[in-house]
């Protein structure tokens, strides 16, 4: 890959944005923006993306999954610069996508053939990132701290990840899998205290919405009840669905599981953000469905 | 000239966190600690064994084969399903940072006896998914002497999950299992894939049936079933392929169905899902109330709700990939 140049000291990153940061949801974009401008990282928006399908289009076809997401890939590719999706969902279909035209050199060459029609052409070198491996590594855990005017301590965090940075293990070469700490590293600069509970590494069932609200919602009840016992002032997720999952759907979930109490939810980056001095209204939190009634 | 590798001996005294429980006896679970030196190339069953025949001799486990083969030996080592007998203990200490491991026998199973649980109900969820071929008359040999041989092309279809051992560590690691008793599992949905597209059965709608009967859209995909199955049978992505025949097959009418083909063809026309009138779509008339309360949220905070998102501007480019990919699929269905 081309690294494209930049006269500046800041990180570059090719940004696929998925359905979580743009139409209703753009405030997240904003989020993001105004995050990563505190660290030295811009965003260009990658033109002509369109969405990964999130795995749900290879319930249909395998092939048109493939293709798709390696244009996206592609694209970020003509633009000589990392793919960095906030999204953990997106991440792990385009990542897997990344690994398989990698391992398949048949498939490689179908997919390239399929491109041609759109006359783009498919490396497949492009290094595939998220905010989690963002600010651990390449930001860099020093830096993050200088920017920190805020420090949030004496805040009960209870930390989740999410499903879609840690499965399968071979989508991401970043950190163990089973034991990923950048989650935690990210907080301990934030200057909370991060508390352990059983349901850390559940699903909040986000990707049963659809197909079987019951059960979704048994999930999210329970990762909640799980932070919850251990008495955590709130739980923070690198994961944008997670977020809309555990902070939207929580009142039904934990009313569903005959559960009286509201755990307010945050999305790293923003609390990333008010670390770095933002206040609340910048980071939107008033959008939240369940108040944030912490003080940070 | 061939250099020769020695590779670096640790040695490491670790705790080994075993749960004990025997059902009728202890009134719940309960954990022993041993220590153990542990060694580089040390496996989780060579451990247990060296409890066992030092420590405490009633401490039980199963394990058989050593060598990845039977799957008897799964136990869950710090949270995680893996075969006893293929595991070593060091880069999990390491990994961990600590000189401390737990075991614990797998989850969601009836425990017979402290590591040893009782496999039944997947056996029993598997046997309903009628795990065996019926014949397909169009690929019996003529004489008794031919066999009926498959191309190279068919057996790629299912051949990654032939290796399934049973050991069952998709099912403990199972996000559906937790909430869900009738749910199938992982291993027992990706054993009904593999022998519905064997070119040699003909028994694929029943099959789908007896999937859909255990709940083959209650998959989360959390993918947490390829990250622990030790055999690298991906049972994430048969449960995936399971669904995709049995859309194909004429499976339109579920609420799973609904959202992949909404998805799909989203993609197609606009570049991405239209998130708005997803309930409808996949609820039918049912959905509109789902809408209503998502439009007065948005009215809240003064956002306009919208019943279209716009088109993405890659939408075009991803048209001419969807046009193509549909030319070689029909290509290859004749």
């Amino acid at each position: 890959m081309i690294e494209q140049q930049y006269n500046d000291d800041k990180l570059h990153y090719a940004f696929y944005s998925g359905c979580c940061f743009q139409g209703t949801d753009a405030r997240f974009f904003d989020i993001l923006q105004q995050v990563f401008d505190k660290v030295d990282v811009e965003l260009h928006l990658i033109p002509d993306a369109v969405c990964c399908g999130a795995g749900v289009i290879e319930e249909r076809s395998e092939l048109t999954s493939l293709s798709i997401n390696a244009r996206n890939m592609a694209s970020a590719e003509k633009m000589g610069l990392p793919f960095y999706t906030p999204c953990s969902t997106c991440f792990n279909v385009i990542s897997n996508v990344q690994k398989r035209l990698g391992e398949e050199a048949k498939l490689f060459d179908q997919v390239n053939e399929i491109l041609a029609e759109d006359g783009i052409e498919y490396k497949g070198d492009c290094k595939l990132t998220h905010t989690l491996w963002m600010l651990a590594q390449d930001v860099g855990l020093e830096k993050l701290k200088e920017r920190i005017t805020n420090p949030l301590n004496g805040i009960r965090v209870a930390s989740y990840y999410g499903c879609h940075t840690r499965n399968p293990a071979d989508i991401q070469k970043y950190e163990s899998s089973q034991n990923p700490t950048s989650l935690e590293d990210i907080l301990k600069v934030l200057g909370v205290e991060i508390v352990d509970y059983e349901t850390r590494d559940d699903c909040c069932g986000y990707h049963l919405t659809w197909p079987n609200n019951q059960l979704s919602q048994k999930m999210t009840s329970s990762v909640l009840q799980g932070a919850h016992k251990q008495n955590v002032d709130l739980m923070v997720t690198s994961c944008p669905l997670c977020f809309k999952n555990l902070d939207g759907v929580q009142p039904k979930a934990l009313a569903a599981a005959g559960q009286d109490f509201e755990l307010p939810v945050l999305f790293l980056p923003e609390l990333v953000g008010l670390a770095c001095g933002m206040s609340s209204s910048d980071m939107k939190l008033d959008f939240h469905n369940v108040p944030v009634n912490v003080r940070l | 000239m061939t250099e020769k590798i020695t590779p670096k001996r640790e040695k490491l005294l670790a705790n080994l966190r075993v749960q004990r429980y025997t059902p009728g006896k202890d009134r719940a679970p309960y954990f022993d600690n041993f220590k153990v030196e542990v060694e580089t190339g040390m496996t989780v069953l060579e451990a247990l064994r060296y409890i066992k025949d030092t420590q405490d001799g009633s401490l039980t486990f199963r394990a058989f084969c050593r060598s990845a083969i039977c799957g008897s030996c799964t136990v869950v080592v710090n949270g995680n399903p893996v075969l006893a007998c293929s595991t070593q203990l060091m880069p999990i200490l390491k990994d961990f940072g600590k000189a401390s491991v737990t075991i614990t026998p797998l989850q969601r199973l009836p425990i017979l006896r402290d590591l040893v649980v009782d496999i039944d109900p997947v056996i029993e969820k598997l046997a309903k998914m009628h795990p065996y071929l019926m014949e397909n008359r169009d690929r019996i040999p003529e004489t008794l002497e031919q066999e009926s041989l498959m191309s190279q092309k068919e057996l790629s279809e299912f051949n990654y999950i032939t290796d399934c051992i049973l050991c069952s560590a998709c099912f403990s690691a199972c996000s559906t299992v937790k909430v869900d008793d009738n749910y199938a599992g992982p291993l027992t949905i990706a054993k009904a894939y593999r022998y519905s597209v064997d070119a040699r059965d003909s028994f694929r709608g029943m099959r789908i049936q007896a999937a859909m009967d255990q709940g083959l859209w209650s998959c989360v995909q959390c993918r947490k079933c390829i990250n622990v199955c030790p055999k690298d049978t991906r049972p994430a992505d048969s449960i995936r392929h399971m669904r995709r025949i049995a859309i194909d097959d004429g499976i339109h009418d579920t609420p799973g169905s609904r959202r992949a083909k909404a998805y799909t063809d989203d993609v197609e026309k606009i570049g991405q899902v239209n998130k708005p009138m997803l309930p409808v779509i996949v609820h039918g008339t049912k959905g509109w109330a789902a809408i209503e309360a998502a439009e007065a949220a948005l009215a809240k905070h003064g956002l306009e709700p919208t019943r279209q998102v716009c088109t993405l501007p890659g939408q075009e480019g991803a048209a001419k990939i969807y046009a193509k990919v549909r030319e070689i699929e029909k290509k290859e269905k004749a």
